[in-house]
């Protein structure tokens, strides 16, 4: 399937080189070399594996001939005795830079066909090629797009150094200050353990292949070294476990196509660095579409739950959303969409996992996602339907209650313009991880929405517990206060206090969000550059 | 022939049952509700069959991943 022809468009290049130049021909023999990888069993392994070479990654996922190869001839050659060139086994490892959608990137990975990937020990600097193009990134301010598949250093490498190296001596320092500066993509499209694996943790967006990828800390002989286990790699790196279970790696995808497919479209939504403000496009959806089909979404019965994705979509530009980390932590949606071409991320709760309750693992990911968008200037739009933190052993256990609050503080520190409109309940602690309410932004509900510290029921079984107790008939004494208190609880009465802003018609909610995301770009514009991190995260 | 497990997505209990042994499903239809956090779960046919076995009951606790029934197509 996959039978591209290596690096035509350079092997061209080259050719023409030798026919004019005949002085070029060491440099021919050496770019044909470079191109022809690990050679061509190596290739037909990696093909036969269901994977494509590095080079055809790179030609998949960058605009038509806009790669601009660095450190082509990096490599081992060898030589005769009368010190001739006899052959070079390049660097497992291709860089450079290209564009995606028109724009300038900074692109590197792993060769597997070249000794399974493995760290090159180039003399030049730490990190090798990988790290000239993290410096590239890092000087010319564009993003940087990592395609790994590469299990990092070997032990042999301390045999050539004559000691080993200690951990965090030149190390990833430049990969964390890339996270404050440009969006960093990563690809995980092989067997990723070690540095690459770390690599693709420090990113701002990675995915990985169903069935072809897997990425762990340690893979199975070290589990079975350490912990006696047999375990397959699949099942213990695998996107089941790195993406939906654990999160580790944000999104899946079926082939290696659509993986370079979504790093393609996430970057479409960033700008290139901080001191830039996300791509506006230009949007053929109308403005002022109002959609009747928002007014009957949510089910008169408050049990019961509906489509928070059909919600989003009737909302935002027509095919404008990008869902990150659509099977992890599902009781809350994050996605990066556009209104009127404008990039904002949507924090919705989904009623039909838990009711939208924040546990932990969804905490984890709306905290991820608010300080992506607050990181690259993009307004956050909060759909809220959640009835506070989720309750039970298990969501103990995982810390709900203090990830929950991380949420609550790390959107209390936004600084990007967010607009929180309620769709349905906003409780307690879960709901003020919604909004950032003691600034300008807006809170706005749809007549559906209700809120307070917890839901009436059960709050006044355990407020009013003396004053039922000593009741004649305490069954229909909880019922009165319940129906008193519920009477205050109408979003109409808190409006009229103005501590909502606004109680919008449902059909409305496209022109009034576009109109806010349009204003808010005065305040973007005059806040751009890194934000200042402060505090110590609960 | 396949036999397609039909397992819980939340924590929670089985409110109502909603088709019996023997039913043909399609793929989306409702088989039973779950409560879950005071909200009606609808449990949907992942596949198109015939639902073979129940193995749970109105009442019955479930756990994540537990399988409630299983569609045979």
């Amino acid at each position: 399937m996959h039978n591209r022809e290596l690096g035509s468009e350079m092997s061209d290049a080259g050719k023409k080189d030798v026919a004019e130049t005949p002085i070029n021909e060491e440099l021919y023999f050496r770019r044909v070399a470079a191109l022809e990888m690990g050679g061509k069993e190596a290739i037909e392994r990696q093909h036969a594996n269901g994977r494509l070479t590095v080079r055809e990654r790179f030609s998949e996922l960058t605009d038509k001939e806009s790669f601009r190869e660095v450190g082509t001839l990096a490599g081992s050659g060898e030589y005769d005795e009368n010190n001739k060139l006899v052959r070079v086994t390049p660097a497992p490892y291709v860089a450079g830079m290209a564009r995606v959608n028109g724009r300038p990137v900074a692109i590197g990975g792993e060769d597997f066909t070249v000794r399974g990937g493995t760290t090159f020990g180039a003399a030049r600097r730490k990190g090798g090629q990988g790290g000239f193009i993290e410096d590239l990134a890092h000087y010319y301010k564009i993003p940087l797009v990592n395609l790994i598949d590469g299990a990092g250093g070997t032990v042999t490498s301390a045999k050539r150094r004559g000691y080993v190296a200690f951990p965090g001596v030149h190390g990833f320092e430049r990969s964390v200050q890339l996270l404050g500066e440009v969006p960093v993509v990563s690809a995980v499209l092989g067997t990723a353990a070690g540095g690459p694996a770390g690599r693709a943790i420090l990113s701002h967006f990675s995915v990985m292949v169903r069935g072809t990828s897997q990425i762990f800390a340690a893979g199975p002989p070290v589990v079975k070294r350490s912990l006696g286990r047999d375990i397959d790699k699949e099942e213990l790196g695998g996107a089941a476990t790195a993406v939906d279970k654990a999160g580790t790696i944000h999104n899946a995808a079926d082939t290696e196509e659509e993986a370079l497919e979504q790093i393609r479209r996430f970057l479409s939504y960033m700008p290139q660095n901080v001191w830039e403000l996300p791509p506006v496009v230009p949007c053929d959806d109308p403005v002022d579409r109002c959609e009747v089909a928002l007014r009957d979404i949510v089910p008169e019965k408050r049990t019961q739950p509906y489509s928070m994705h059909d919600l989003i979509d009737l909302v935002v530009d027509k095919d404008s959303s990008f869902e990150i980390q659509p099977t992890n932590g599902k009781t809350v949606i994050t996605t990066l969409a556009r209104l009127d071409g404008r990039v904002v991320g949507i924090v919705a709760n989904n009623p039909k996992f838990y009711s939208g309750a924040m546990d932990a693992s969804s905490a984890h990911k709306q905290i991820r996602f608010m300080e992506l968008c607050d990181t690259f200037h993009i307004p956050l739009v909060f759909l809220v339907d959640v009835p506070g933190f989720m309750v039970g052993l298990k969501a103990e256990q995982e810390a709900t209650l203090r990830e929950g609050m991380r949420a609550v503080y790390v959107a209390g520190q936004l600084t990007v313009p967010t607009i929180t409109l309620v769709i349905r309940k906003c409780y307690g602690m879960a709901g003020m991880a919604t909004c950032n309410k003691n600034d300008i932004d807006l809170k706005l509900s749809w007549p559906s929405g209700e809120w307070g510290s917890l839901p009436v029921e059960g709050g006044v079984a355990a407020a009013f517990r003396r004053d039922i107790a000593s009741s004649d008939d305490p069954k229909a004494r909880e019922k009165e206060l319940e129906a008193e208190l519920r009477a205050y609880a109408s979003p109409f009465r808190t409006a009229e206090a103005f501590a909502v802003e606004e109680i919008i018609d449902p059909s409305e909610t496209r022109p009034i969000l576009c109109e806010y995301i349009a204003l808010a770009e005065g305040r973007l514009r005059a806040n751009l550059g890194p934000k200042r991190k402060a505090g110590v995260s609960p | 022939m396949t036999i397609t497990n039909v397992a819980s997505e939340v924590i929670g209990s089985v409110w109502k049952v909603e088709m019996n042994v023997g039913d043909a499903v399609k793929a989306g239809d409702t088989i039973m509700i779950l409560e879950s956090m005071k909200m009606e779960i609808p449990v949907e046919a992942p596949v198109d069959g015939k639902i073979t076995e129940f193995k749970v009951q109105p009442e019955d606790s479930v756990d994540e991943d537990q399988v409630l029934c299983t569609i045979e197509s």
